[in-house]
C-alpha cells in the first residue's frame, strides 16, 4: 500500500503527496462476438478512439453483448489479477483471467482509483471513463457463480488516447 | 444488439428418414461456449421465434456444435424451415446452449432410452461416457432406420448401443431396456414421444428418487397452481410494476413492462425464460429447475405467485 495513504489516514495528518503506484499486464483478451470465449494473446493492438483490433467492442464493427448500447469509453477493458485471486480464495469459486472478459489482466494497478485519470499502457496512453460493472450474463457464459464476487470490483473502462501495440508484462504507470 | 450468437451452416448432412444434421460453426471459426452434454439449442426461426433442438455433437469440439432435426409432419414451422429454407453457409442466430437433462454425475451405471429423434442428446452423453470410462448402455427404438443413424454408427464401436426397429421385431419390454433397474448406481434416462415417456415414467415409478430422467419434445400439462392469486409484478431494476391475475402469464407482463426475456417453448421445459426472482413467494410449475435452483430463479412462463406482490431482477 502507497505511504501517502497510510499518512493520510492518521488524524490530523494531511496527504502531501499522491499516492503512486507501478503496475503490468499479466494476460491479454479478446473476442471476436458476444458470448464466445475470450482468446489469449501475447500481444493487442490498441486504436486511438475506437478500440482493440479483433476485439467485439472495436468502434465501427461492434458485435459485443452491449454493443446495443455504444460507448465511447469502453475501448479497453482492464481487470485485476489480485481480484481473481481474491474472489478465489474467498468464494471457493475458480475465476481465471480468460473468465472475467475484460480485455487486460493487470497486476499492481489499483484499478478503482483512477477513474477520470489517464495512465500508460506499455506505449500507449488511456483515460479511464467508468468502473466496470458486473452482469449475470457472466454466470451464464461460465456456468459459475461470480456476479455477486464482482460487485464494485469488476474492472475499469477506458477510451484510447494514443493507441500502439500492448503487449503481456507491459508495464502500466500513471501519466 | 447480438445477444445471440452467430453461426454459419458449415454442413447439413442427410441422416436418417427425414432427418437433416447441422454441423454450425462461427463464421471465423472462433471456439464457441462450453456447453454440457444434454444441453439444447434454440435457434431462431425467421418470422416464427425460437425452436429448441438437442445437440448431438461432442462437447470435446470446441469449435462445432451440432443438432439433428426431424421433419415432422405436424411442424409448427421449425423443421420444415430447417429442411427446406435453410442451406449450407447460411447464417442463423442461437442461444447459449441451456442444459436441462444433465448427466448425473453420481451414478456408477446410465441406461438411456430413445424413441426417434430423441436419440440426439445421447449422441452427445455417449462421447462423454466413452471419455469417463463409464458403464452406459443405449437403447433406440424406431419405425425402420434411425434418426441419426450416421452418428449411431459413429459409435458403434463402444459396443454399447442397440437399435429396434419396431416394424420388424417386437417392441423390447421395459423391464429388458432398464437393465432390471432400480439397482444401486444405476440411473436412467429417456427421451421420445410422449407416450414412451409416460411408459417410461410408469416402467420407473418406483425407482428411488433422483434416478431417472427425461427429455420432452413438447411441454406436458401443467400441473394445477395451487394457492394462486392475484398479484403485482415488480422489476427490480425499473420498478416497473403490473397487475397479474391468477393463471396470467407473467411472461407476457415482463414483456409488457419492457423487460428482454427470451422465451421458447413458452411451457417449463426449456429453460429460456429463466430469470432471478428477489422478494415474493413464487409458484413453479416449470420441469426443469432444481429445488436449490427455484430458491432464487423461477420459470417465468409458467411461474404463478402465491404472495401478494413479486419482484423479479430484470
Amino acid at each position: 500500500m502507497p505511504e501517502a495513504t497510510i499518512e493520510a489516514n492518521r488524524p490530523g495528518t494531511t496527504l502531501l503527496r499522491a499516492p503512486t503506484w507501478n503496475g503490468a499486464v499479466t494476460h491479454l483478451h479478446i473476442t471476436a462476438r458476444a458470448f464466445l470465449p475470450m482468446r489469449p494473446q501475447e500481444s493487442v493492438e490498441l486504436v486511438a478512439g475506437r478500440g482493440i483490433m479483433g476485439d467485439r467492442y472495436m468502434i465501427g464493427v461492434e458485435q459485443g453483448y452491449y454493443s446495443e448500447k455504444p460507448e465511447e469509453g469502453r475501448q479497453v477493458t482492464l481487470f485485476e489479477s489480485e481480484v481473481l485471486e481474491a474472489i478465489s480464495r474467498d468464494y471457493k469459486v475458480e475465476f481465471l483471467p480468460e473468465e472475467h472478459r475484460r480485455n487486460i489482466t493487470t497486476r499492481g494497478v489499483p484499478l478503482n482509483w483512477l477513474v477520470g485519470r489517464r495512465f500508460r499502457i506499455g506505449p500507449c496512453l488511456v483515460e479511464a471513463t467508468r468502473l466496470s460493472v458486473p452482469c449475470r450474463h457472466i454466470e451464464q457464459i461460465l456456468d459459475k457463480q461470480v456476479f455477486d464476487a464482482m460487485v464494485h470490483r469488476s474492472g475499469l473502462n477506458c477510451r484510447i488516447l494514443v493507441g500502439g501495440t500492448v503487449r503481456v508484462g507491459d508495464e502500466i504507470r500513471p501519466e | 444488439m447480438p445477444q445471440h450468437i452467430t453461426l454459419v451452416v458449415r454442413r447439413a448432412i442427410p441422416d436418417g428418414p427425414g432427418t437433416r444434421r447441422l454441423v454450425l460453426q462461427d463464421p471465423d471459426g472462433w471456439p464457441l461456449p462450453r456447453w454440457k452434454p444434454g444441453a439444447h439449442l434454440d435457434i431462431h426461426v425467421p418470422g416464427i421465434g425460437h425452436r429448441a433442438y438437442s445437440m448431438c455433437g461432442d462437447t470435446a469440439r470446441a469449435d462445432t456444435w451440432e443438432i439433428a432435426v426431424k421433419r415432422e409432419t405436424t411442424s409448427r414451422g421449425g423443421s420444415a424451415w430447417v429442411h427446406d429454407v435453410l442451406n449450407e453457409g447460411d447464417v442463423v442466430a442461437a442461444s447459449m446452449p441451456r442444459c436441462t437433462f444433465p448427466i448425473a454425475d453420481g451414478a456408477a451405471r446410465h441406461v438411456m432410452v430413445a424413441g426417434g429423434i430423441g436419440v440426439t442428446p445421447f449422441l452427445a452423453m455417449a462421447h462423454e461416457f466413452e471419455r469417463r470410462r463409464a458403464e452406459w448402455a443405449l437403447h433406440v427404438l424406431s419405425r425402420g432406420e434411425p434418426p441419426c443413424a450416421t452418428a449411431l454408427a459413429g459409435c458403434a464401436q463402444t459396443g454399447r448401443i442397440r437399435v429396434y426397429d419396431t416394424t420388424k421385431m417386437a417392441r423390447p419390454s421395459w423391464d429388458a431396456l432398464l437393465d432390471g433397474g432400480p439397482a444401486p448406481g444405476l440411473h436412467s434416462y429417456c427421451c421420445g414421444p410422449q407416450a414412451m415417456l409416460d411408459g417410461f415414467e410408469e416402467a420407473t415409478g418406483n425407482w428411488p428418487a433422483g434416478t431417472t430422467s427425461i427429455e420432452h419434445f413438447v411441454p406436458p400439462t401443467l400441473p394445477a397452481a395451487e394457492g394462486a392469486k392475484a398479484y403485482t409484478l415488480c422489476r427490480s431494476t425499473t420498478r416497473g410494476e403490473m397487475e397479474v391475475e391468477p393463471g396470467g402469464s407473467m411472461l407476457a407482463a415482463l414483456w409488457e413492462l419492457g423487460a428482454k426475456v427470451d422465451a421458447s417453448c413458452e411451457g417449463g421445459i426449456c429453460g429460456a425464460c429463466e430469470v432471478r426472482w428477489l422478494e415474493g413467494e413464487p409458484i413453479h410449475r416449470d420441469r426443469v429447475l432444481t429445488p436449490e435452483r427455484r430458491r432464487t430463479h423461477l420459470l417465468a412462463c409458467v411461474a404463478q405467485c402465491s404472495s401478494e406482490r413479486l419482484v423479479v431482477e430484470t
